[in-house]
Protein backbone atom coordinates (compact mmCIF):
# COMPACT_ATOMS: atom_id res chain seq x y z
CA UNK A 1 0.00 0.00 0.00
CA UNK A 2 2.44 2.57 1.27
CA UNK A 3 4.93 1.31 -2.76
CA UNK A 4 1.59 2.46 -4.18
CA UNK A 5 1.37 5.93 -2.86
CA UNK A 6 5.10 6.11 -3.04
CA UNK A 7 4.95 5.46 -6.62
CA UNK A 8 2.56 7.86 -7.72
CA UNK A 9 3.38 10.79 -5.00
CA UNK A 10 7.13 11.01 -5.07
CA UNK A 11 7.07 12.20 -9.09
CA UNK A 12 4.13 13.75 -8.96
CA UNK A 13 5.35 16.53 -5.79
CA UNK A 14 8.64 16.20 -7.15
CA UNK A 15 7.20 17.45 -10.54
CA UNK A 16 5.31 20.09 -9.24
CA UNK A 17 8.28 21.71 -7.75
CA UNK A 18 10.91 20.79 -10.57
CA UNK A 19 9.19 22.64 -13.54
CA UNK A 20 9.73 26.16 -10.92
CA UNK A 21 13.12 25.52 -11.26
CA UNK A 22 15.44 26.24 -14.52
CA UNK A 23 15.58 22.65 -15.86
CA UNK A 24 18.57 23.84 -18.14
CA UNK A 25 21.13 23.32 -15.21
CA UNK A 26 22.73 19.88 -15.38
CA UNK A 27 21.76 19.31 -11.34
CA UNK A 28 18.05 19.84 -12.00
CA UNK A 29 17.94 16.82 -14.69
CA UNK A 30 20.00 14.70 -12.66
CA UNK A 31 17.71 15.65 -9.79
CA UNK A 32 14.75 14.29 -12.32
CA UNK A 33 16.44 11.57 -13.02
CA UNK A 34 17.32 10.26 -9.48
CA UNK A 35 13.27 11.09 -8.71
CA UNK A 36 12.34 8.74 -12.57
CA UNK A 37 14.78 6.20 -11.03
CA UNK A 38 12.66 6.06 -7.51
CA UNK A 39 9.42 5.72 -8.83
CA UNK A 40 10.59 2.63 -11.00
CA UNK A 41 12.27 1.50 -7.78
CA UNK A 42 8.98 1.70 -6.30
CA UNK A 43 7.13 -0.29 -9.26
CA UNK A 44 9.87 -2.37 -9.56
CA UNK A 45 9.02 -3.50 -5.99
CA UNK A 46 5.30 -2.84 -6.28
CA UNK A 47 5.75 -5.40 -9.32
CA UNK A 48 6.86 -7.75 -6.89
CA UNK A 49 4.43 -7.29 -4.50
CA UNK A 50 1.81 -7.60 -6.29
CA UNK A 51 2.93 -10.59 -8.29
CA UNK A 52 3.50 -12.79 -5.10
CA UNK A 53 0.46 -11.39 -2.68
CA UNK A 54 -2.14 -10.62 -5.80
CA UNK A 55 -3.44 -7.24 -6.57
CA UNK A 56 -3.60 -4.07 -4.13
CA UNK A 57 -6.05 -1.75 -3.56
CA UNK A 58 -6.32 1.38 -2.04
CA UNK A 59 -8.97 3.63 -1.08
CA UNK A 60 -7.82 7.22 -1.05
CA UNK A 61 -8.26 10.24 2.03
CA UNK A 62 -9.87 7.06 4.09
CA UNK A 63 -13.25 7.36 3.04
CA UNK A 64 -15.21 3.80 3.03
CA UNK A 65 -14.97 1.33 0.32
CA UNK A 66 -17.40 2.10 -2.64
CA UNK A 67 -17.34 6.36 -1.67
CA UNK A 68 -13.59 7.22 -2.26
CA UNK A 69 -11.56 6.35 -5.18
CA UNK A 70 -9.83 3.23 -5.83
CA UNK A 71 -5.93 2.67 -6.48
CA UNK A 72 -5.89 -1.06 -7.72
CA UNK A 73 -2.33 -2.24 -8.79
CA UNK A 74 -2.98 -5.73 -10.67
CA UNK A 75 -0.55 -7.60 -12.89
CA UNK A 76 -1.67 -6.14 -16.02
CA UNK A 77 -1.53 -2.42 -14.51
CA UNK A 78 2.21 -2.60 -12.72
CA UNK A 79 3.50 -4.23 -16.56
CA UNK A 80 2.71 -0.69 -18.17
CA UNK A 81 3.17 1.19 -15.53
CA UNK A 82 7.35 -0.38 -15.02
CA UNK A 83 7.50 -0.48 -18.66
CA UNK A 84 6.44 2.84 -19.08
CA UNK A 85 8.33 4.45 -16.19
CA UNK A 86 11.69 2.87 -17.75
CA UNK A 87 11.16 4.27 -21.13
CA UNK A 88 10.57 7.32 -19.26
CA UNK A 89 13.78 6.98 -17.91
CA UNK A 90 15.77 6.18 -20.49
CA UNK A 91 14.78 8.94 -22.97
CA UNK A 92 15.06 11.57 -20.35
CA UNK A 93 18.60 10.25 -19.01
CA UNK A 94 19.80 10.65 -22.88
CA UNK A 95 18.04 14.03 -23.10
CA UNK A 96 20.10 15.33 -20.14
CA UNK A 97 23.32 14.06 -20.91
CA UNK A 98 23.02 15.86 -24.35
CA UNK A 99 22.35 18.92 -22.40
CA UNK A 100 18.40 20.22 -21.92
CA UNK A 101 17.62 23.43 -24.06
CA UNK A 102 14.45 24.16 -22.02
CA UNK A 103 14.04 25.20 -18.54
CA UNK A 104 10.45 23.36 -17.81
CA UNK A 105 11.97 19.76 -19.87
CA UNK A 106 13.08 17.51 -16.54
CA UNK A 107 10.27 19.18 -14.56
CA UNK A 108 7.61 17.92 -17.23
CA UNK A 109 8.96 14.70 -17.89
CA UNK A 110 8.85 13.88 -14.16
CA UNK A 111 4.97 15.01 -14.09
CA UNK A 112 4.37 12.81 -17.21
CA UNK A 113 5.57 9.91 -15.41
CA UNK A 114 3.48 10.71 -12.23
CA UNK A 115 0.53 10.63 -14.72
CA UNK A 116 1.28 7.57 -16.81
CA UNK A 117 1.79 5.60 -12.89
CA UNK A 118 -2.06 6.79 -12.04
CA UNK A 119 -3.54 6.14 -15.50
CA UNK A 120 -2.14 2.51 -15.15
CA UNK A 121 -2.70 2.03 -11.28
CA UNK A 122 -6.14 3.95 -10.77
CA UNK A 123 -9.23 1.61 -10.36
CA UNK A 124 -11.72 4.37 -11.52
CA UNK A 125 -12.67 5.64 -14.79
CA UNK A 126 -13.19 9.29 -14.21
CA UNK A 127 -9.73 8.83 -12.39
CA UNK A 128 -8.21 7.49 -15.01
CA UNK A 129 -9.22 10.44 -17.24
CA UNK A 130 -7.91 12.75 -15.00
CA UNK A 131 -4.39 10.93 -14.47
CA UNK A 132 -4.76 10.63 -18.48
CA UNK A 133 -5.11 14.22 -18.91
CA UNK A 134 -2.29 14.96 -16.53
CA UNK A 135 -0.36 12.76 -18.59
CA UNK A 136 -1.71 14.17 -22.13
CA UNK A 137 -0.90 17.91 -21.08
CA UNK A 138 2.43 17.42 -20.21
CA UNK A 139 3.50 15.96 -23.61
CA UNK A 140 1.38 18.61 -25.34
CA UNK A 141 4.24 21.16 -24.05
CA UNK A 142 6.73 18.42 -24.19
CA UNK A 143 5.83 18.40 -28.26
CA UNK A 144 6.75 21.93 -27.81
CA UNK A 145 10.11 21.29 -27.31
CA UNK A 146 12.88 22.69 -28.87
CA UNK A 147 10.77 25.78 -30.08
CA UNK A 148 11.36 25.38 -33.79
CA UNK A 149 8.53 25.52 -36.51
CA UNK A 150 8.32 22.26 -36.77
CA UNK A 151 7.93 21.52 -33.24
CA UNK A 152 5.40 23.82 -33.05
CA UNK A 153 3.37 22.92 -36.02
CA UNK A 154 3.79 19.15 -34.99
CA UNK A 155 2.99 19.83 -30.81
CA UNK A 156 -0.44 21.94 -32.65
CA UNK A 157 -1.37 19.28 -34.42
CA UNK A 158 -0.76 16.77 -31.87
CA UNK A 159 -3.02 18.43 -29.33
CA UNK A 160 -5.63 19.62 -31.40
CA UNK A 161 -6.68 15.69 -32.91
CA UNK A 162 -5.80 13.90 -28.56
CA UNK A 163 -7.76 16.74 -26.71
CA UNK A 164 -10.94 15.82 -29.44
CA UNK A 165 -10.20 11.84 -28.50
CA UNK A 166 -10.03 12.70 -25.10
CA UNK A 167 -13.01 14.40 -25.23
CA UNK A 168 -14.60 11.29 -26.96
CA UNK A 169 -13.04 9.14 -24.09
CA UNK A 170 -14.79 11.51 -21.58
CA UNK A 171 -18.02 11.21 -23.34
CA UNK A 172 -18.06 7.06 -22.88
CA UNK A 173 -16.93 7.30 -19.33
CA UNK A 174 -20.29 9.60 -18.71
CA UNK A 175 -22.09 7.02 -20.97
CA UNK A 176 -20.75 4.38 -18.39
CA UNK A 177 -21.92 5.98 -15.57
CA UNK A 178 -24.85 6.52 -16.49
CA UNK A 179 -26.21 2.68 -17.62
CA UNK A 180 -24.02 1.34 -14.90
CA UNK A 181 -24.35 3.96 -12.28
CA UNK A 182 -20.54 3.35 -10.57
CA UNK A 183 -16.54 4.66 -12.28
CA UNK A 184 -15.13 1.81 -10.47
CA UNK A 185 -13.68 -0.97 -12.61
CA UNK A 186 -14.63 -4.10 -10.83
CA UNK A 187 -18.17 -2.68 -10.36
CA UNK A 188 -18.39 -1.95 -13.82
CA UNK A 189 -17.50 -4.85 -15.16
CA UNK A 190 -20.03 -7.14 -12.89
CA UNK A 191 -22.87 -4.37 -13.80
CA UNK A 192 -22.15 -4.47 -17.54
CA UNK A 193 -23.96 -7.84 -18.32
CA UNK A 194 -27.28 -6.41 -17.65
CA UNK A 195 -26.96 -3.50 -19.21
CA UNK A 196 -29.04 -2.73 -23.02
CA UNK A 197 -26.52 -4.11 -25.90
CA UNK A 198 -27.09 -1.18 -27.85
CA UNK A 199 -25.75 1.04 -25.42
CA UNK A 200 -22.78 -1.05 -24.77
CA UNK A 201 -22.43 -0.94 -28.02
CA UNK A 202 -22.16 2.93 -28.49
CA UNK A 203 -19.78 2.80 -25.36
CA UNK A 204 -17.68 0.37 -26.88
CA UNK A 205 -17.00 1.91 -30.06
CA UNK A 206 -16.75 5.69 -27.98
CA UNK A 207 -14.07 3.91 -25.86
CA UNK A 208 -12.31 2.30 -29.01
CA UNK A 209 -12.17 5.60 -31.39
CA UNK A 210 -10.21 7.19 -28.04
CA UNK A 211 -7.78 4.83 -27.60
CA UNK A 212 -7.30 4.61 -31.46
CA UNK A 213 -6.34 8.15 -31.70
CA UNK A 214 -3.96 7.63 -29.04
CA UNK A 215 -2.19 4.58 -30.90
CA UNK A 216 -2.37 5.78 -33.67
CA UNK A 217 -4.63 3.29 -35.51
CA UNK A 218 -4.76 3.20 -39.08
CA UNK A 219 -8.29 5.32 -39.17
CA UNK A 220 -7.10 7.92 -36.87
CA UNK A 221 -3.62 7.73 -37.63
CA UNK A 222 -3.29 10.68 -39.60
CA UNK A 223 -1.47 13.00 -37.09
CA UNK A 224 0.89 10.42 -35.77
CA UNK A 225 3.76 11.38 -38.78
CA UNK A 226 3.84 14.86 -38.64
CA UNK A 227 4.04 14.97 -34.90
CA UNK A 228 6.91 11.68 -34.84
CA UNK A 229 9.14 13.28 -37.28
CA UNK A 230 8.11 17.21 -35.67
CA UNK A 231 9.51 16.47 -32.37
CA UNK A 232 12.88 15.74 -31.21
CA UNK A 233 14.23 12.67 -31.09
CA UNK A 234 13.59 12.09 -26.85
CA UNK A 235 10.05 13.54 -27.07
CA UNK A 236 9.43 11.08 -29.93
CA UNK A 237 10.74 7.88 -27.63
CA UNK A 238 8.48 9.32 -24.49
CA UNK A 239 5.48 9.37 -27.14
CA UNK A 240 5.80 6.13 -28.82
CA UNK A 241 7.63 4.14 -26.20
CA UNK A 242 5.49 5.22 -23.09
CA UNK A 243 2.70 7.48 -24.45
CA UNK A 244 1.21 5.31 -26.72
CA UNK A 245 1.05 2.84 -24.38
CA UNK A 246 -1.88 4.25 -23.00
CA UNK A 247 -3.88 3.31 -25.83
CA UNK A 248 -2.93 -0.61 -25.64
CA UNK A 249 -3.38 -0.41 -21.87
CA UNK A 250 -7.01 1.13 -22.09
CA UNK A 251 -7.77 -1.27 -25.20
CA UNK A 252 -7.11 -4.08 -23.11
CA UNK A 253 -8.45 -3.09 -19.72
CA UNK A 254 -11.85 -1.24 -21.25
CA UNK A 255 -12.03 -3.81 -24.04
CA UNK A 256 -10.66 -7.35 -22.19
CA UNK A 257 -12.05 -5.98 -18.99
CA UNK A 258 -15.15 -3.62 -18.79
CA UNK A 259 -16.29 -4.58 -22.24
CA UNK A 260 -15.65 -8.15 -23.08
CA UNK A 261 -19.13 -9.32 -24.70
CA UNK A 262 -18.65 -6.15 -27.39
CA UNK A 263 -15.07 -6.73 -27.71
CA UNK A 264 -15.61 -10.54 -28.72
CA UNK A 265 -18.91 -8.95 -31.30
CA UNK A 266 -16.25 -6.56 -32.90
CA UNK A 267 -13.19 -9.20 -33.01
CA UNK A 268 -13.35 -9.71 -36.56
CA UNK A 269 -13.31 -5.78 -36.85
CA UNK A 270 -10.28 -5.36 -34.78
CA UNK A 271 -8.25 -7.96 -36.48
CA UNK A 272 -9.46 -6.14 -39.59
CA UNK A 273 -8.61 -2.46 -38.99
CA UNK A 274 -5.27 -4.22 -37.16
CA UNK A 275 -4.17 -5.92 -40.31
CA UNK A 276 -5.05 -2.46 -42.48
CA UNK A 277 -2.47 -0.55 -40.09
CA UNK A 278 -0.12 -3.59 -40.32
CA UNK A 279 -0.21 -3.09 -44.46
CA UNK A 280 -0.46 0.59 -44.51
CA UNK A 281 2.25 1.38 -42.26
CA UNK A 282 4.70 -1.28 -43.77
CA UNK A 283 4.00 -0.33 -47.60
CA UNK A 284 4.37 4.03 -46.43
CA UNK A 285 7.50 3.27 -44.21
CA UNK A 286 9.16 1.58 -47.22
CA UNK A 287 8.55 4.50 -49.28
CA UNK A 288 10.24 6.58 -46.35
CA UNK A 289 13.88 7.78 -47.07
CA UNK A 290 14.56 9.40 -43.27
CA UNK A 291 15.06 7.14 -40.02
CA UNK A 292 12.37 9.67 -38.46
CA UNK A 293 9.83 8.97 -41.40
CA UNK A 294 10.39 5.43 -41.49
CA UNK A 295 9.81 4.66 -37.82
CA UNK A 296 6.38 6.82 -37.40
CA UNK A 297 5.26 4.79 -40.12
CA UNK A 298 6.51 2.11 -38.52
CA UNK A 299 4.90 2.71 -35.28
CA UNK A 300 1.46 2.45 -37.01
CA UNK A 301 2.22 -0.38 -38.34
CA UNK A 302 3.54 -2.13 -35.17
CA UNK A 303 0.40 -0.98 -33.15
CA UNK A 304 -1.46 -3.30 -35.77
CA UNK A 305 0.01 -5.94 -34.21
CA UNK A 306 -1.45 -5.50 -30.40
CA UNK A 307 -4.88 -4.30 -32.35
CA UNK A 308 -4.80 -8.13 -34.14
CA UNK A 309 -3.57 -9.92 -30.65
CA UNK A 310 -6.70 -8.21 -28.95
CA UNK A 311 -9.20 -8.34 -31.58
CA UNK A 312 -7.90 -12.57 -31.64
CA UNK A 313 -9.11 -12.28 -27.56
CA UNK A 314 -8.61 -15.23 -25.16
CA UNK A 315 -6.03 -15.02 -22.50
CA UNK A 316 -3.17 -16.39 -25.22
CA UNK A 317 -3.34 -13.45 -27.37
CA UNK A 318 -4.02 -10.95 -24.32
CA UNK A 319 -0.85 -12.41 -23.28
CA UNK A 320 0.83 -11.83 -27.10
CA UNK A 321 -0.75 -8.25 -26.99
CA UNK A 322 0.92 -7.33 -23.98
CA UNK A 323 4.16 -8.08 -24.46
CA UNK A 324 4.10 -7.05 -27.88
CA UNK A 325 3.30 -3.81 -26.73
CA UNK A 326 6.52 -4.28 -23.69
CA UNK A 327 8.85 -5.00 -26.72
CA UNK A 328 7.92 -2.30 -29.50
CA UNK A 329 8.02 0.01 -26.93
CA UNK A 330 11.49 -0.85 -26.22
CA UNK A 331 12.16 -1.20 -29.90
CA UNK A 332 10.86 2.31 -30.46
CA UNK A 333 12.59 3.89 -27.97
CA UNK A 334 16.01 2.39 -29.05
CA UNK A 335 15.49 3.58 -32.65
CA UNK A 336 14.44 7.04 -31.98
CA UNK A 337 17.08 7.43 -29.70
CA UNK A 338 19.72 6.51 -31.81
CA UNK A 339 17.97 7.83 -35.19
CA UNK A 340 19.84 11.16 -35.25
CA UNK A 341 23.15 10.09 -33.59
CA UNK A 342 26.41 9.73 -34.79
CA UNK A 343 29.79 7.49 -33.69
CA UNK A 344 30.72 4.37 -33.13
CA UNK A 345 28.27 2.15 -31.68
CA UNK A 346 25.40 4.08 -33.47
CA UNK A 347 25.53 1.66 -36.24
CA UNK A 348 25.35 -1.50 -34.25
CA UNK A 349 22.76 -0.36 -32.20
CA UNK A 350 20.54 1.12 -34.67
CA UNK A 351 21.05 -2.80 -36.85
CA UNK A 352 19.86 -4.18 -33.46
CA UNK A 353 16.59 -2.23 -33.08
CA UNK A 354 16.15 -3.02 -36.58
CA UNK A 355 16.25 -6.79 -36.30
CA UNK A 356 14.11 -6.55 -33.07
CA UNK A 357 11.73 -4.79 -35.41
CA UNK A 358 11.78 -7.38 -38.64
CA UNK A 359 11.50 -10.27 -35.47
CA UNK A 360 14.70 -12.04 -36.28
CA UNK A 361 15.96 -14.27 -33.48
CA UNK A 362 18.30 -13.11 -30.81
CA UNK A 363 16.62 -9.39 -30.56
CA UNK A 364 13.57 -9.36 -28.54
CA UNK A 365 11.05 -8.72 -31.37
CA UNK A 366 11.79 -12.67 -32.14
CA UNK A 367 10.02 -13.61 -28.95
CA UNK A 368 6.60 -10.77 -29.35
CA UNK A 369 6.33 -12.38 -32.79
CA UNK A 370 6.56 -16.30 -31.89
CA UNK A 371 3.93 -15.29 -29.36
CA UNK A 372 1.75 -13.52 -31.89
CA UNK A 373 1.93 -16.60 -34.36
CA UNK A 374 0.92 -18.55 -31.18
CA UNK A 375 -1.76 -16.54 -30.66
CA UNK A 376 -2.78 -16.97 -34.50
CA UNK A 377 -2.33 -20.66 -34.62
CA UNK A 378 -5.53 -21.15 -35.76
CA UNK A 379 -5.77 -19.29 -39.17
CA UNK A 380 -3.54 -19.62 -42.19
CA UNK A 381 -4.65 -15.86 -42.98
CA UNK A 382 -3.47 -13.85 -39.69
CA UNK A 383 0.02 -15.98 -40.58
CA UNK A 384 0.22 -14.91 -43.46
CA UNK A 385 -0.87 -11.60 -42.39
CA UNK A 386 1.84 -11.54 -40.03
CA UNK A 387 4.09 -13.07 -42.13
CA UNK A 388 3.87 -10.00 -44.56
CA UNK A 389 4.20 -7.55 -42.08
CA UNK A 390 7.17 -9.16 -40.93
CA UNK A 391 8.70 -9.04 -44.42
CA UNK A 392 7.93 -5.47 -45.17
CA UNK A 393 9.59 -4.07 -41.65
CA UNK A 394 12.80 -6.17 -42.53
CA UNK A 395 12.61 -4.46 -46.28
CA UNK A 396 11.86 -1.10 -44.64
CA UNK A 397 14.63 -1.12 -41.57
CA UNK A 398 17.34 -2.64 -43.36
CA UNK A 399 16.61 -0.04 -46.47
CA UNK A 400 17.38 2.79 -44.00
CA UNK A 401 20.02 1.33 -42.17
CA UNK A 402 21.90 0.90 -45.47
CA UNK A 403 21.09 4.88 -47.02
CA UNK A 404 22.37 5.62 -43.01
CA UNK A 405 25.34 3.32 -42.31
CA UNK A 406 26.47 1.85 -45.27
CA UNK A 407 27.72 4.91 -47.86
CA UNK A 408 30.16 6.06 -44.88
CA UNK A 409 28.84 7.38 -41.66
CA UNK A 410 26.27 9.80 -40.82
CA UNK A 411 27.40 13.75 -41.47
CA UNK A 412 28.45 15.61 -38.13
CA UNK A 413 30.17 15.49 -35.12
CA UNK A 414 29.96 12.07 -33.21
CA UNK A 415 27.38 12.04 -30.17
CA UNK A 416 28.92 11.88 -26.61
CA UNK A 417 30.52 8.68 -25.44
CA UNK A 418 28.09 8.55 -22.26
CA UNK A 419 24.98 9.17 -24.74
CA UNK A 420 26.46 6.24 -26.90
CA UNK A 421 26.70 4.24 -23.79
CA UNK A 422 22.62 4.77 -22.71
CA UNK A 423 21.39 3.27 -26.22
CA UNK A 424 24.38 0.44 -25.85
CA UNK A 425 22.81 -0.21 -22.77
CA UNK A 426 19.48 0.18 -23.93
CA UNK A 427 20.16 -2.38 -27.11
CA UNK A 428 22.28 -4.89 -24.77
CA UNK A 429 18.42 -4.90 -22.77
CA UNK A 430 16.69 -5.43 -26.35
CA UNK A 431 19.42 -8.34 -26.96
CA UNK A 432 18.97 -9.70 -23.79
CA UNK A 433 14.86 -9.92 -23.05
CA UNK A 434 15.47 -11.78 -26.88
CA UNK A 435 17.95 -14.30 -25.70
CA UNK A 436 16.38 -14.86 -22.22
CA UNK A 437 12.93 -13.91 -22.62
CA UNK A 438 11.53 -16.09 -19.88
CA UNK A 439 10.71 -13.22 -17.15
CA UNK A 440 9.30 -10.93 -19.62
CA UNK A 441 6.87 -13.94 -21.01
CA UNK A 442 5.82 -15.11 -17.28
CA UNK A 443 4.92 -11.54 -16.98
CA UNK A 444 2.90 -10.55 -19.82
CA UNK A 445 1.04 -14.27 -18.66
CA UNK A 446 0.27 -13.07 -15.16
CA UNK A 447 -0.87 -9.41 -16.83
CA UNK A 448 -2.86 -11.33 -19.30
CA UNK A 449 -4.66 -13.68 -16.61
CA UNK A 450 -4.94 -10.98 -14.14
CA UNK A 451 -7.31 -9.36 -17.43
CA UNK A 452 -8.95 -12.78 -17.76
CA UNK A 453 -9.81 -13.62 -14.66
CA UNK A 454 -13.61 -12.13 -14.16
CA UNK A 455 -14.42 -13.38 -17.51
CA UNK A 456 -15.19 -17.15 -18.18
CA UNK B 1 -35.84 15.23 -20.07
CA UNK B 2 -32.53 13.03 -20.86
CA UNK B 3 -33.51 13.21 -24.36
CA UNK B 4 -33.41 17.08 -24.46
CA UNK B 5 -29.91 16.58 -22.87
CA UNK B 6 -28.99 14.48 -25.60
CA UNK B 7 -30.27 16.11 -28.35
CA UNK B 8 -28.40 19.72 -27.06
CA UNK B 9 -25.17 17.85 -26.13
CA UNK B 10 -25.45 16.22 -30.16
CA UNK B 11 -26.18 20.30 -31.22
CA UNK B 12 -23.00 21.65 -29.38
CA UNK B 13 -20.97 18.89 -30.32
CA UNK B 14 -21.60 19.00 -34.05
CA UNK B 15 -21.14 22.81 -33.65
CA UNK B 16 -17.81 22.50 -32.57
CA UNK B 17 -16.49 19.76 -34.74
CA UNK B 18 -18.21 21.76 -37.71
CA UNK B 19 -15.52 24.39 -36.29
CA UNK B 20 -12.63 22.05 -35.92
CA UNK B 21 -12.80 21.21 -39.54
CA UNK B 22 -11.99 25.65 -40.02
CA UNK B 23 -8.82 26.37 -41.46
CA UNK B 24 -8.60 29.48 -38.87
CA UNK B 25 -6.67 28.44 -35.77
CA UNK B 26 -8.79 30.17 -33.36
CA UNK B 27 -11.86 28.76 -34.80
CA UNK B 28 -10.22 25.37 -34.40
CA UNK B 29 -9.97 26.41 -30.62
CA UNK B 30 -13.41 27.25 -30.61
CA UNK B 31 -14.22 23.80 -31.51
CA UNK B 32 -12.58 22.02 -29.21
CA UNK B 33 -14.13 24.40 -26.11
CA UNK B 34 -17.67 23.88 -27.50
CA UNK B 35 -16.74 19.62 -27.84
CA UNK B 36 -15.50 19.91 -24.23
CA UNK B 37 -18.76 21.33 -23.01
CA UNK B 38 -20.42 19.21 -25.35
CA UNK B 39 -18.80 16.10 -22.84
CA UNK B 40 -19.28 18.43 -19.67
CA UNK B 41 -22.94 18.32 -20.58
CA UNK B 42 -23.35 14.81 -21.22
CA UNK B 43 -21.36 14.48 -17.71
CA UNK B 44 -24.38 16.43 -15.89
CA UNK B 45 -27.27 14.47 -17.74
CA UNK B 46 -25.32 11.26 -17.27
CA UNK B 47 -27.41 10.80 -13.36
CA UNK B 48 -29.56 14.25 -13.81
CA UNK B 49 -32.52 13.45 -10.47
CA UNK B 50 -34.16 16.26 -8.72
CA UNK B 51 -33.50 16.00 -5.27
CA UNK B 52 -32.16 17.38 -1.88
CA UNK B 53 -28.50 18.60 -1.83
CA UNK B 54 -26.33 15.89 -0.60
CA UNK B 55 -24.27 17.68 1.16
CA UNK B 56 -26.62 18.02 4.07
CA UNK B 57 -30.27 16.26 2.99
CA UNK B 58 -32.44 17.67 5.48
CA UNK B 59 -36.19 15.51 6.15
CA UNK B 60 -36.39 12.49 4.03
CA UNK B 61 -36.80 12.03 0.55
CA UNK B 62 -34.38 11.20 -2.33
CA UNK B 63 -30.98 12.52 -2.53
CA UNK B 64 -29.90 14.08 -6.04
CA UNK B 65 -25.96 12.20 -7.04
CA UNK B 66 -23.52 14.48 -6.80
CA UNK B 67 -20.97 12.51 -8.46
CA UNK B 68 -21.55 13.38 -12.29
CA UNK B 69 -21.13 17.17 -10.44
CA UNK B 70 -18.24 16.34 -8.96
CA UNK B 71 -17.37 14.81 -12.36
CA UNK B 72 -18.60 18.18 -14.55
CA UNK B 73 -16.57 20.14 -12.61
CA UNK B 74 -13.10 18.30 -12.55
CA UNK B 75 -14.18 18.33 -16.61
CA UNK B 76 -14.51 21.99 -16.47
CA UNK B 77 -10.95 23.18 -14.62
CA UNK B 78 -8.98 20.40 -17.14
CA UNK B 79 -10.93 22.00 -20.04
CA UNK B 80 -10.36 25.19 -18.93
CA UNK B 81 -6.38 24.81 -18.35
CA UNK B 82 -6.24 22.81 -21.58
CA UNK B 83 -7.48 25.75 -23.69
CA UNK B 84 -5.35 28.01 -21.94
CA UNK B 85 -2.71 26.09 -23.05
CA UNK B 86 -4.16 25.41 -26.66
CA UNK B 87 -4.42 29.18 -27.30
CA UNK B 88 -1.05 29.93 -25.61
CA UNK B 89 0.35 27.47 -27.92
CA UNK B 90 -1.77 28.72 -30.76
CA UNK B 91 -0.10 32.57 -29.89
CA UNK B 92 3.42 31.34 -30.41
CA UNK B 93 2.54 28.98 -33.98
CA UNK B 94 1.22 33.02 -35.07
CA UNK B 95 4.65 34.33 -34.17
CA UNK B 96 6.47 31.87 -35.45
CA UNK B 97 5.29 31.32 -38.74
CA UNK B 98 3.41 34.80 -39.14
CA UNK B 99 -0.20 32.91 -40.43
CA UNK B 100 -3.23 31.48 -38.30
CA UNK B 101 -3.97 29.64 -41.29
CA UNK B 102 -3.63 25.98 -41.31
CA UNK B 103 -2.55 25.47 -45.01
CA UNK B 104 -0.14 27.86 -45.06
CA UNK B 105 0.94 26.03 -41.77
CA UNK B 106 0.99 22.45 -43.50
CA UNK B 107 2.57 24.37 -46.56
CA UNK B 108 5.48 26.25 -44.13
CA UNK B 109 6.64 22.83 -42.60
CA UNK B 110 6.67 20.86 -45.69
CA UNK B 111 9.01 23.52 -47.45
CA UNK B 112 11.29 23.30 -44.03
CA UNK B 113 11.36 19.47 -44.42
CA UNK B 114 12.70 19.41 -47.94
CA UNK B 115 15.26 21.81 -47.21
CA UNK B 116 16.19 19.93 -44.40
CA UNK B 117 16.35 16.93 -46.34
CA UNK B 118 18.08 18.82 -49.58
CA UNK B 119 21.19 20.44 -46.76
CA UNK B 120 21.37 16.58 -45.27
CA UNK B 121 21.90 15.55 -49.02
CA UNK B 122 24.61 18.15 -49.81
CA UNK B 123 26.24 17.26 -46.53
CA UNK B 124 26.82 14.19 -47.03
CA UNK B 125 28.17 14.66 -51.09
CA UNK B 126 30.51 17.18 -49.54
CA UNK B 127 32.34 14.61 -46.59
CA UNK B 128 32.34 11.78 -49.24
CA UNK B 129 33.93 14.31 -51.79
CA UNK B 130 36.64 15.45 -48.84
CA UNK B 131 37.49 12.13 -48.21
Amino acid sequence: MTTLAIALVVPWGAGTVLVLLDGRRRVVGWVAVAVLAGNLAALGVLTALVLRNGPISVTTGNWPEGVGITLHADALGVVFALLSSFVVLTALVHEVIEGTRERVFPGLVVLLAAGLTGVFLTGDIFNFYVFFELAMTASYILATYGGTKRELGAALVFMAVNLLGTFIFLLAVAGVYHVTGSLEMQTIAARMDNVDANAAVLIAVGFFAAFGVKLGLFPFHFWLPTVYTGVRPAVAAILSGAVANIGAYGLLRFGGELLPRELEVAGVALVVIGGASILYGGVLAISRRSAGEMLAYSAIGQIGYVLVAIGIGGQVAFAAAILYTAVNALNKTLLFLSAQMRGAVVAGVFALGAFSVAGVPPAAGFVGKLELFRAAAGSPALIALFFVGSALSFVYAFQIYQHDFWRGPRPGTPSAASEQVVVAALALLVLAVGIWPEPLLALSHDAAEALTRGAP
Amino acid sequence: MTFLFALTAAVVFGTGAYLVLDRDLVRVVLGLVLISQAAVLTLIASSLRRGLAPIYPLGGGEVSDPLSQAMALTAIVIGLAVTALLLALVVRVVHAFGSEELDELAEEAQRQARSETAADEARKVEEEAAR
